[in-house]
């Protein structure tokens, strides 16, 4: 629209030029009907204009998808006008952040082939040239740097708000110094280590207390046996070697 | 001589308690093939009716031959080595190739448990490592291999083991996985260094809690979304498959292996029994338990399976359904996960042109196909469990579960395996003038050891996995039952264990020994013959980096010249002490008869 009163404008100054008293009842008729065509024309064709800017599969255009229930489930919002115009301002947002230095309005960001699903594609114009597209590389730096903010003006994320060929930035992997599997096996071996060194500390003890012992008590398990304990019962008599079973081993 | 056993006798340790050495033999039995094997021969072989070849064969196979090596380590009172060496000195040679088989499976059982180290050790993050893919190094995405494969491939295949292409390409030992390595080591030692005393009280520990975890487990799994589909899925019963022999082998060789039978190391633990002990009683229960552990870890594993099926089959409707609204525009609620198939056919027939563009990436989703990737092979359980319980809620609780569970069954049927060693090592008499023999025993396994942790590791464990104690088992167990039962005798068997326990051998005991144990162990192994020259060469699965899957190769030769070179060596223990034994024997019979002749000239 802003496009077209420029044109009437400027078309109507040029006429007032030229005109003269002697011509100012014809021309006006003329005016008035120049003006009226053009106004036409301009309601017809600045959307058409718009139209050849943005299209299914544009050059210099991003399909987005959103999946609002797949985000939201029983809180999701509905899709409506309101909501594209917010995702107009929210990309004409994302242009000025990146852009820095031009003033990006709403009226330069173009929405197209609106569907159910919701996804619908969009191209982004110059702000001092409406009919020049800003190309595909810059757009998709502006999306990337602003990508967060954008997801959360629409309480979304990457997954459910797609822009089909600018692929999320990955979180990159924390790398910690000491990996934390590392510390968990320096608590359960240093557990262990101590364990044995306990255990060896324990036997040697245990052994010095024995040779301490074996002065006083000599071979006391033979004479255990020739006493007549078996299995710590003590029997009537004396163990008689003589009966003992031999034959258990296969004679050749 | 006869002093000299006598001292022995009394100097040799003994169990606490029966209870101790009844859970040792269950902490032993009960292992890793009970939770991962015996689920998959089921899902093989028809579900259900699997249960009736695998009982039949644990009546006639498994308790007779557990019972007669529960026997013989009882009455000899000795380790493996010397338990033959007394049965009959010819065939001495029987427990060195019990000892030479459990030393294969000693170096490479553990690294089962330093992978179980590994993965317990990576559960303590938010997020488990296995859950996602890492981003590439430009940040656009996940890093291609892990894009190809699964994330849990990924982790096992290139975070985990770093496995290079083929068993050929060698590359560098994988540190973390040698100090996992390391750490499982030292707590065997830790373990088994008191001998009795310290093993015993440990299998209190190692046979009961995996039962806990296991309970806790079944809870959760029957109560996940989708369980039922593999439990139903495991329960009903294929009875077709019964008509095939290959499921009668499978469960003759899954008793077989699942009992541990002819490693020595069920000898080893009767060998510290009281002489009197009630092995009968324990040797049936030991072999109930085990065989029930199984079915109720199936269960457990088949919940896990129907889980992780459902959500496979779920995540490929939501992958189709979201295919196709973005394809055809449509509004985000008019297919749900539900209509998906009927939208497919409606769509086909409104906008064929469309849906033809549609091409390969519509997937078929189909939940019997999920079910029916069968699962083997320890690398591959690891991956289908982590990928299982990564989507479970509070995922690193579960995880930790887990890998506790696994590596409570691999170090309880560790012990075994490693006392199967020592035990009749330190009766013999030059091995006990060495100091610290359980030492030495464990770190020479953990150099060894240290080879299956290099770049093309894992492959050399699937090797030794696949041959390094199958077919010898059979033989040797063959051996023994026949030398038991005809050259020792059954009536000299008999009087021992009248001797032992009191009353004579039941005649169950009698036939099954005597006849049916080895007719079918005979028939076992011709077809484990038959089968092996009849698969051609041998191969194993590569793990290929661009394709992001396993790949089928054969072995080169010299890896083929290993494997055969593992299955004679501790074979041929047999014949060849056989003969050094009667050569020996000629020489002093020949030298005796000489001094006599000398002796009457004089």
């Amino acid at each position: 629209m802003h496009c077209c009163s420029h044109i009437i404008l400027l078309f109507g100054q040029a006429i007032c030029t030229v005109g003269d008293n002697c011509y100012r009842a014809v021309t006006f008729l003329k005016e008035g009907m120049l003006v009226w065509i053009l106004f036409l024309l301009c309601q017809v064709g600045a959307p058409a204009l718009a139209q050849d800017l943005c299209q299914r599969d544009a050059p210099n255009g991003y399909k987005v998808r959103i999946s609002l229930k797949t985000a939201l489930g029983e809180d999701a919002y509905e899709w409506n006008q309101s909501e594209m115009f917010f995702f107009q301002a929210t990309m004409a947002f994302a242009m000025r952040r990146h852009f820095q230095m031009e003033t990006y309005n709403v009226d330069n960001i173009i929405l197209c082939v609106q569907t159910s699903r919701v996804s619908f594609w969009f191209v982004v114009t110059s702000p001092d040239n409406t009919t020049m597209l800003i190309p595909k590389a810059d757009v998709e730096k502006a999306v990337r740097m602003s990508r967060h903010r954008i997801n959360n003006a629409f309480l979304l994320s990457d997954r459910t708000l797609e822009f089909l060929g600018i692929y999320p930035t990955l979180a990159a992997t924390v790398n910690p110094d000491t990996p934390p599997w590392l510390i968990v096996f320096g608590v359960v071996i240093g557990a262990v280590c101590a364990g044995i060194i306990a255990l060896l500390v324990s036997s040697l003890l245990q052994k010095r207390r024995k040779e301490k012992g074996m002065t006083e008590d000599g071979q006391d398990e033979e004479d255990m046996q020739v006493k007549g304990v078996e299995n710590g019962i003590n029997l009537d008599g004396t163990y008689n070697r003589g009966f003992t079973d031999d034959d258990r081993f296969t004679k050749l | 001589m006869i002093d000299a056993t006598m001292g022995k006798d009394a100097a040799r340790a003994e169990w606490d308690n029966p209870m101790q050495f009844v859970l040792a033999c269950v902490s032993y039995a009960v292992g890793l093939g009970n939770v991962w094997r015996f689920p998959y021969l089921c899902q093989m072989h028809g579900g259900g009716g699997f249960l009736i070849p695998y009982m039949l064969m644990l009546v006639l196979l498994g308790v007779p031959l557990f019972y007669m090596e529960l026997a013989i380590g009882q009455k000899m009172r000795l380790g493996s080595i010397g338990a033959w060496r007394a049965i009959s000195p010819y065939l001495g040679g029987v427990g060195m190739a019990s000892v030479v088989t459990s030393m294969y499976l000693c170096l490479y059982y553990n690294v089962i448990n330093a992978w179980s180290f590994w993965y317990l050790f990576h559960s303590f993050q938010s997020i488990l490592p296995w859950a996602e893919c890492p981003a590439n190094s430009n940040l656009t995405g996940p890093v291609e291999e892990c894009e190809r494969a699964t994330p849990t491939q990924y982790f096992f295949y290139r975070e985990t083991l770093d496995i290079s292409g083929s068993i050929e390409e060698n590359g560098g030992i994988h540190m973390g996985q040698a100090l996992c390595l390391l750490l499982a080591w030292i707590i065997v030692y830790l373990f088994i260094v008191k001998g009795v005393k310290s093993t015993g009280k440990v299998v209190y520990f190692t046979a009961t809690f995996p039962y806990l975890v296991l309970i806790i487990y079944l809870i959760r799994g029957v109560t996940l979304h989708g369980a039922i589909n593999g439990v139903k899925y495991m329960f009903t019963p294929k009875m077709e498959q019964l008509a095939k022999p290959t499921t009668w082998i499978n469960a003759a060789t899954q008793i077989f292996f699942s009992l541990g039978l002819g490693f020595g190391s069920l000898i080893a633990f009767a060998s510290y029994n009281q002489y009197n002990n009630n092995f009968e009683k324990q040797a049936i229960v030991v072999s109930m338990v085990n065989s029930g552990t199984s079915i109720f870890a199936s269960i457990v594993t088949f919940s896990i399976y129907g889980f992780k099926a459902t959500f496979n089959y779920e995540s490929c409707l939501e992958r189709v359904r979201l295919l196709l609204l973005n394809t055809f525009d449509l509004a985000e609620d008019t297919i749900s996960l539900e209509n998906v198939n009927h939208w497919i056919a409606e769509l086909n027939r409104t906008h064929p042109e469309q849906f033809a563009s549609l091409g390969g990436r519509l997937e078929t989703c189909d939940l019997e196909a999920e079910l029916d990737t069968a699962v083997e092979g320890t690398g591959l359980a690891f991956i289908v469990y982590s990928e299982a319980i990564k989507n479970m809620p509070v995922s690193q609780l579960w995880s930790v579960l887990y890998f506790i569970m696994l590596l409570l069954l691999g170090m309880g049927s560790m012990l075994g395996n490693v006392i199967a060693v020592i035990t009749p090592l330190s009766d013999l008499k030059f091995i006990s003038v060495l100091s610290y023999p359980v030492g030495l025993v464990c770190l020479f396994c953990l150099l060894l050891g240290l080879g299956f942790t290099t770049r093309s590791g894992n492959y050399w464990f699937t090797m030794f996995n696949d041959y390094g104690a199958t077919f010898s088992l059979l033989f040797i167990v063959l051996i023994e039952v026949i030398t038991v039962c005809y050259i020792y005798g059954i009536k000299r068997f008999e009087k021992d264990v009248e001797d032992m326990l009191g009353h004579r051998l039941n005649w169950y005991w009698k036939i099954m020994l005597a006849g049916v144990s080895p007719i079918l162990l005979i028939a076992l192994f011709i077809f484990y013959i038959v089968n092996y020259i009849q698969g051609g060469t041998p191969t194993y699965q590569a793990w290929n980096k661009e394709l992001g899957k396993s790949v089928v190769t054969e072995y080169p030769p010299y890896a083929q010249a290993f494997i055969g070179l593992l299955l004679a060596s501790s074979v041929c223990c047999i014949p060849l002490t056989a003969l050094y034994t009667y050569c020996k024997k000629r020489n002093l019979a020949s030298g005796k008869r000489e001094r006599t002749v000398s002796t009457v000239s004089l």
